[in-house]
């Protein structure tokens, strides 16, 4: 478990971090690629800007939504909330960068007490998360096995870290729960280029590939008609 | 896949692991990452990166003296191509360079700080000069691409233009710092293996690096040819093949009438290392190539030419290698530690060649380069997308090869970066494990398995308010523990001033010994260490048997080892003191500070902090003198 | 020029002028590392006193007359001074570690540990005295029997001369440093049973004995065996500009003539 324990707060946090950051910035280069490329072959070379900030700032800020579908809206902004400041402002992960890493932001840690209740409540605003895409029969039919259990591996680490930090005493249990906190603290920084949660990153950008490549000339649909030597027929 | 973009994913790999390596050298220094020394102070970028590669890149000089010069216009198909293999070799070589400088962020002071006589300085600049060069002669490759643009269309007419005197001052260039490269060693005759120190060394240099060049163009346009599966240009390599004979002829008599000529003809057939590597050397640069060249059948074959030519290519690197470091005195005697380049040069130096070989495949695929274009790996998608959940469809082969290629460079710069481990790579020497020193104060980090995490520990509080003395988990933990080094406590262990000089028997380079080689091991539990030393430490004498003459009676003094010179000379002053002041009671009453620490040291701080012995009494009048054997 | 003077017999290796180094450099204590040479020296380490058979060597930069390393190095961060120091200039370095491959004694050191290294070796108190802190070497100074002595370079050798003069049993008739590598301002007197060609890297070359035509003589500075080549650049620069363009004229020339005679004989062939 030692041995264990130290790999993963060692090689494979080294590793996982060099992968999310890097992989991260890799994403980012792609879809800008992705996206000049949209442009080269759109007919309309101008850029969607105010469509894109309607859509960017519609998700990050979700005003409009809080009409329609209020709970989701309000417990997604809060797990957000929690999952971005617990993780980063904690005393502990500022010294295990500084530690493994060199810098650090320990001048701007949370307190202990605020700390636990955030991981408590973002463990919460998980759980009716996922409650809500269960029971949801549309978001039910657009989920895919994986979506779960992304939602399942983030919330993993907060369970196991409020565990360390307020309930357990006893040294084996507290070294298997810390265990499975790194452990899945690296994976997510390991799959996070890799899957859906890079819309950490890809945000703004994929509204912006997509507004791109999909917008079609007047008439697109009469032209592929008409390529397709099957004009005028019924549809 | 394709040949071609299987070969730039194992390339892309490469860069990502270059790339982590790289990282580390520049926040770590270069004592950490290579294993350079003071012994071998160069090592493999400057033999392989910097030497070696201004070698490789000789073939855009001779071609292009060949096509424009000479006026063999049949070089022409290939001259493109060997002028961007040169470009992009010197460019690997400045960033080969700046990896190997110390201090890279002076890399311009060569250009307002001279000094004429160095052939470094002249090398520097004849690089710079030439780099230029040779950016304008490619430079119309990539303006021809634009015919509508009028400034570029206009530069690229006047560079046309100028094309022969550029042409003809980049051969003026490379011949002076392909030579001088050699005139670097010319000052370290006492370095070199007499084998390859000679007073001509820029000669052999230069004609070297000329057959070098004619090997690299063969070896460049089979291996693209190959990787594009193109028809290679079997005619003019046969020429250059043909040419390169006359010149390993040359070569060859050369390095073998210059040995003869100086006398170092009894190196030639002796059993030892250096002489291994020159006939290695000899028969990869001039043998091997000779044989296929001159035999028609072998010549004809393109796994033969090809071999001829690597192998050629091989051997003139090998020769720089040998000259830049692999048969210095240091690596050949036993006067100094066997240098071989540590994983993190080597890598650093393959990511560099693989960059460059990129940046080729990338002017090759968009830019006339050669005659013909190869196909656009663009236009027709190797796989159709299939509608099927397991299937990934990635786009098109451009797009494809871009996901995978940046994926690869990703987890491979990631591994790297998990295998290089930041805390050990640090300190080669005794400061393995910091300790963080306590020093007062409130709240401290201890590190107690030193794994590099801390934990928390609030030190006022455990001497405040629980009163607990210090030496109860100072003194007493650190002999138990085993990760902690000897000199954290003992540390004048490693000064200059003792007679046993504690340095030369740990270090790799001295003899090399381990703490309980001569202490026994129960020192670790701090046991009777002090008085009785005997009983712990090992003799000199059983170790260094031949310390006494046989003939000579020895008398083993009960405190063999010596003082420090800092308690020798407290004892001569103040035993004496104190035992004057003990006897006299006048004394006791007049002067009864006269043993005080303070009499000598008046401000102990701004001692340990400058290191200043005395302050008060600058004359030192007391030498302890170590008994003379005899 | 300045000079200094070291009496090998004198020395009872006491390594005071180790430590007087060190404190007047304000070097920082020195700890065995993987990169240094097995000599004392490093860069934290400017002197150090060697055990040769019963007598104590003390090693430090030689301060050639003709410094290879101030030739070497092309920036000329290393320079002679009239002073007689071979000083430092840490500003102008680039790091290229040329200087270290071409002292013929192996004596500048690198600061392998930090990640913003430069080159270090002994400057013979060169600053301290220019600003007047002290008037000579500390090592010298720091020297309780007089075994390494500092002074003008003339009167350090008459008084060398004047030492083997009076115990010629005693010295071996060599004052090291007097011509070797032409000349050095540091010089070594030395007993009939400790000669010091050990301290001389030209000396552990691996065929000893062997002279070899070219190379150079003992006595002879270095920087003349590249001044050689280098003062050949500028002809061989000229020289090959010249070939080329001749040559080029010329084919250009032939190929002009050629089409011409072609032209012609097409010419009369109609």
């Amino acid at each position: 478990m030692e041995d264990l324990l130290n790999f993963a707060k060692g090689p494979l946090f080294r590793f996982s971090f060099a992968v999310m950051l890097l992989g991260l910035l890799r994403l980012f280069v792609l879809s800008l690629i992705n996206g000049f490329e949209a442009k080269k072959k759109a007919p309309d070379k101008s850029i969607p800007k105010g469509y894109v900030r309607k859509l960017t700032w519609g998700y990050l800020f979700p005003i409009r939504a809080f009409r329609t579908k209020p709970i989701y809206s309000l417990v997604s902004i809060i797990f957000h909330i929690g999952f971005i400041l617990t993780p980063l402002l904690l005393y502990s992960h500022a010294l295990l960068f500084s530690e493994s890493i060199g810098f650090s932001w320990m001048g701007i840690s949370l307190s202990k007490p605020v700390a636990d209740n955030l991981a408590l409540i973002t463990i919460f605003a998980g759980i009716i998360l996922l409650l809500l895409r269960l029971t949801s029969k549309i978001t039910r039919s657009i989920s895919r096995k994986q979506d779960y259990l992304w939602l399942l591996l983030l919330v993993v680490p907060f369970i196991t870290g409020y565990v360390c930090s307020a309930v357990v005493t006893e040294p084996a249990t507290y070294k298997t729960f810390l265990t499975i906190h790194v452990l899945s603290g690296d994976f997510i920084f390991i799959f996070m280029p890799f899957t859906k949660i890079a819309h950490c990153i890809l945000l703004p950008l994929s509204q912006w590939v997509t507004a791109r490549s999909w917008k079609f000339v007047p008439e697109a649909g009469e032209n592929i008609e008409k390529i397709l030597g099957k004009e005028g027929q019924k549809l | 896949m394709e040949r071609i973009n299987k070969f730039k994913l194992v390339l892309w790999i490469i860069l990502g692991i270059a790339l982590a390596a790289g990282i580390t050298r520049f926040i770590f220094g270069l004592g950490a990452t290579t294993n350079l020394s003071d012994t071998t102070p160069w090592g493999f970028w400057i033999g392989f990166d910097v030497m070696g590669g201004v070698a490789l890149a000789a073939g855009g000089f001779v071609i292009a003296a060949f096509n424009y010069i000479f006026g063999r216009k049949e070089f022409h198909s290939i001259s493109r191509a060997a002028i961007l293999t040169a470009f992009l070799g010197y460019v690997a070589v400045v960033i080969g360079l700046l990896f190997d400088l110390g201090l890279p962020w002076n890399i311009w002071h060569m250009i307002i700080f001279w000094n004429p006589h160095s052939p470094l300085f002249e090398v520097g600049w004849c690089v710079m000069l030439y780099l230029t060069v040779l950016f304008l002669e490619f430079m119309p490759v990539v303006l021809e691409r634009f015919p509508n643009l009028h400034l570029l269309s206009k530069i690229h007419k006047v560079l046309t233009k100028i094309r022969i005197p550029l042409v003809v001052l980049g051969i003026m260039l490379s011949t002076l710092h392909q030579s001088s490269l050699g005139s670097l060693f010319l000052t370290m005759p006492y370095r070199l293996h007499p084998l390859w120190w000679s007073p001509i060394l820029p000669v052999i240099f230069f004609v070297s690096a000329i057959c070098l060049g004619l090997m690299m163009v063969i070896v460049e346009n089979m291996t693209s040819s190959y990787l594009y599966k193109r028809e290679f240009e079997e005619n003019i390599l046969g020429k250059l093949s043909r040419i390169a004979v006359y010149l390993l002829l040359f070569y060859l008599v050369l390095r073998f009438g210059d040995i003869i000529i100086r006398g170092a003809g009894i190196f030639l057939f002796q059993a030892s290392w250096g002489t291994y590597l020159f006939w290695l050397e000899l028969a990869l640069t001039v043998f091997i190539p000779l044989i296929i060249f001159i035999i028609p059948k072998l010549r004809k074959q393109p796994n033969f030419l090809y071999l001829g030519a690597l192998s050629g290519v091989f051997g003139i690197v090998l020769n720089r290698l040998n000259v830049g470091g692999l048969t210095h005195l240091t690596n050949l005697t036993k006067s100094g530690s066997f240098y071989f380049p540590s994983w993190l040069e080597l890598s650093i130096s393959a990511g560099v060649v693989s960059l460059a070989m990129l940046a080729f495949f990338y002017f090759i695929e968009n830019y006339s380069v050669w005659d013909e274009k190869p196909k656009d790996i663009d236009s027709e998608p190797l796989t159709v997308p299939k509608f099927n959940t397991n299937y990934v469809y990635l786009g098109p082969t451009k797009t494809a090869n871009r996901v995978k290629f940046s994926f690869a460079f990703v987890i491979a710069f990631g591994l790297a970066f998990a295998l290089i481990s930041g805390k050990h790579i640090y300190s080669k020497g005794f400061d393995k494990t910091p300790v963080y020193k306590a020093r007062g104060g409130d709240t401290l980090l201890i590190d107690g398995n030193r794994n590099g995490y801390g934990v928390m520990f609030p030190h006022k509080f455990h001497g405040d308010s629980i009163k607990i003395a210090c030496g109860k988990c100072h003194h007493l933990n650190k002999p138990k523990d085993k990760n902690t080094q000897c000199f954290e406590c003992h540390n004048d262990m490693y000064l200059t001033g003792d007679a046993f000089r504690h340095d030369w028997h740990t270090s790799a380079q001295g003899a090399n010994l381990n703490c309980f080689e001569c202490h026994k091991h129960n020192v670790n539990k701090g046991e009777e260490f002090r008085g009785n030393m005997a009983a712990i430490t090992k003799l000199c004498l059983k170790c260094h048997n031949d310390l006494f003459p046989a003939d000579v009676k020895v008398k083993i003094l009960k405190t063999y080892v010596t003082l420090s010179y800092t308690d020798a000379m407290h004892k001569l002053c103040i035993n004496c003191h104190k035992e004057r002041l003990a006897a006299d009671s006048l004394l006791r009453k007049s002067k009864p500070g006269l043993a005080l620490c303070s009499n000598c040291h008046p401000k102990p701080a701004q001692y340990s902090a400058e290191h200043k012995l005395f302050t008060k009494q600058n004359v030192n009048k007391w030498v302890v003198v170590p008994p003379r054997l005899k | 020029m300045k000079a200094i003077l070291t009496d090998i017999t004198k020395c009872i290796g006491c390594t005071q002028c180790v430590s007087a180094c060190k404190v007047i450099n304000k070097l920082p204590p020195d700890k065995p590392r993987e990169w240094q040479k097995n000599d004392g020296l490093s860069a934290r380490n400017w002197t150090s006193v060697l055990f040769k058979d019963e007598y104590y060597v003390r090693k430090q930069c030689r301060h050639c007359i003709e410094p290879a390393c101030a030739a070497a190095c092309p920036v000329g961060a290393l320079h002679k001074t009239d002073f007689g120091a071979v000083i430092y200039d840490s500003n102008k370095c680039l790091g290229c570690r040329y200087c270290m491959m071409a002292c013929p004694y192996g004596i500048p050191r690198y600061d392998w540990d930090s990640a913003v290294p430069y080159v270090r070796k002994c400057i013979m108190c060169y600053e301290n005295i220019n600003n007047g802190v002290i008037d000579q070497p500390a090592c010298t100074k720091a020297c309780p029997t007089g075994a390494t002595i500092f002074g003008e370079r003339e009167d350090l050798l008459i008084e060398a001369r004047k030492r083997i003069k009076n115990e010629p049993d005693k010295y071996l008739d060599t004052i090291y440093g007097e011509k070797e590598a032409g000349g050095t301002n540091v010089l070594y007197l030395t007993s009939k049973d400790c000669p010091l060609d050990f301290l001389f890297y030209y000396n552990n070359r691996i065929e000893k004995g062997v002279k070899l035509l070219g190379e150079p003589a003992f006595n002879q500075p270095y920087p003349p065996l590249t001044k050689k080549a280098m003062n050949s650049v500028p002809f061989a620069f000229v020289g090959m500009g010249a070939v080329m363009s001749g040559l080029y004229w010329i084919v250009k020339r032939r190929q002009k003539l050629e089409k011409e005679n072609k032209g012609a004989e097409d010419g009369k062939n109609q």
